[in-house]
């Protein structure tokens, strides 16, 4: 209860419940669109660095790779659930569940990063490993998704104009993709001692500027909410809810066999938890563009990042704690 | 002034690499592409504050050509159309400079 209070009082939530009111409200307050992408790649090179140190200090073993590994195959495993409980739960059709089933199986690197101060503020220890972790689970839901869709008759048509290799760029090339490992590369090579020189900007200023970014993010939600509800049915609405916990519990499993400490648990299932709104809508405008981004976009970023934010973070603390050995 | 046509193409940001190529391998001269801010379309609002990703952003492709290479690149944009969000319009359009186009 004290965790989940904490949660909802901290300065980002606050922050992101004030642009999500702004915006609910029809208020014109915006952020410039391109100081919120300097925000948002600012913080991916900052928990990027902070990793590549964690790593450069011997946080990279044979247990890392194993969790590695166990939450590749979770990010592609999660599509396929998400997709079939779409198709028997609602009334999208094959591509809109394929689409928005790769959201569910990639990851937020805001919900990350939201998590790694909730998690820390609950006095919890996370390792640096777990940004690569990150970075790896952005891609294999989409391959899960894009299988998933072209089994469907008429989804691996050639649409005009389309080139090879533009696929395979945006997914594997995209800004969250290069920033994080190449910042996570960075830290590795430079270590503490590199770190030192850049702290005062990647560290110090870290928390105001989640709490900017945060505002930008309440907004966007808002925005996306108000202009998408349209497009939902009570059962999409409800599968934005219950599919992060389904997502939190598996990505729980995979922590317990891999014995992972409270912290990094709590950080893997809210991972899994968290649904893609940046990397993936790229990506499905360019693989799936039958696919409604209203729809989407609306459940990702306008239904799951809050409700992760509010309500899913406490509870995936909760669950980190509940299933790790010799968490008190 | 010469007569020409004017092709203006609204679609989504991520497709606007593939129209873009379409009217290079038509044989049209040049192209402008430009921002949009906001809509309606769909049964849906959009707008390019409300989405992260800028994904669903829009932009705004315009070329002038002859009215032969404006035909060649329609056939193909229908086709793009076939997929992604948009409206293409053409239009009569008088020009000073009819080499460049």
């Amino acid at each position: 209860m004290d965790i989940a209070l904490a949660t909802l009082l901290s300065p980002i939530v606050l922050f992101f419940l004030l642009g999500l009111a702004a915006a609910l409200l029809k208020s014109q307050m915006t952020i410039p669109e391109a100081f919120a992408k300097g925000l948002a790649i600012y913080l991916m090179m900052s928990i990027g660095l902070k990793g590549g140190v964690a790593i450069s200090e011997g946080d990279l073993g044979l247990d890392a790779g194993l969790v590695m590994v166990s939450a590749v195959a979770l990010s592609f495993l999660l599509p396929v659930i998400a997709y079939a409980l779409l198709r028997l739960t609602t009334r999208l059709n094959e591509v809109d569940s394929a689409a928005t089933a790769a959201h569910y199986g990639s990851i937020s690197i805001v919900t990350f990063v939201a998590a790694g101060q909730a998690i820390n503020a609950a006095g919890l220890q996370t390792s640096g490993y777990l940004v690569a972790v990150a970075a790896l689970m952005e891609v294999p839901a989409i391959i899960s998704a894009l299988i998933i869709a072209h089994r469907g008759a008429g989804q691996g048509e050639n649409v005009a104009g389309s080139h090879r290799g533009e696929l395979a760029r945006e997914v594997l090339l995209n800004a969250s993709v290069v920033v994080l490992l190449g910042s996570l590369i960075i830290g590795w090579i430079s270590g503490a001692a590199g770190m030192k020189a850049i702290e005062p900007f990647f560290v110090a200023p870290f928390q105001g500027v989640l709490c900017l970014f945060l505002l930008d993010m309440g907004l966007s939600a808002g925005r996306g909410l108000r202009n998408g509800w349209r497009q939902l049915g009570p059962g999409t609405v409800a599968f934005a809810l219950y599919m992060p916990l389904i997502s939190g519990l598996l990505a729980a499993g995979v922590a317990a066999l891999n014995g992972m400490g409270p912290g990094d648990a709590a950080l893997l299932i809210t991972l899994a938890a968290s649904a893609s709104y940046i990397a993936v809508p790229a990506a499905m405008r360019l693989a799936l563009p039958k696919a409604r981004p209203s729809v989407y976009l609306t459940l990702s970023l306008g239904i799951t990042f809050p409700f992760n934010l509010i309500v899913g973070l406490p509870l995936y603390i909760w669950l980190a704690r509940a299933i790790s050995p010799g968490a008190s | 002034m010469h007569a020409r046509r004017r092709l203006e193409l609204i679609i989504e940001r991520m497709a606007a690499p593939r129209a873009c190529k379409i009217l290079e391998t038509s044989g049209l001269t040049g192209y402008t592409v430009l921002p949009a801010i906001s809509g309606f379309g769909g049964d849906t609002r959009w707008s390019r504050d409300a989405d992260m990703s800028a994904s669903s952003d829009m932009v705004v492709v315009v070329s002038i050509g002859s009215d032969d290479k404006v035909q060649a690149a329609l056939t193909e944009l229908e086709r793009l159309l076939g997929s992604h969000i948009g409206v293409l319009s053409v239009g009569d359009v008088q020009v000073l400079r009819p080499e460049r186009f």
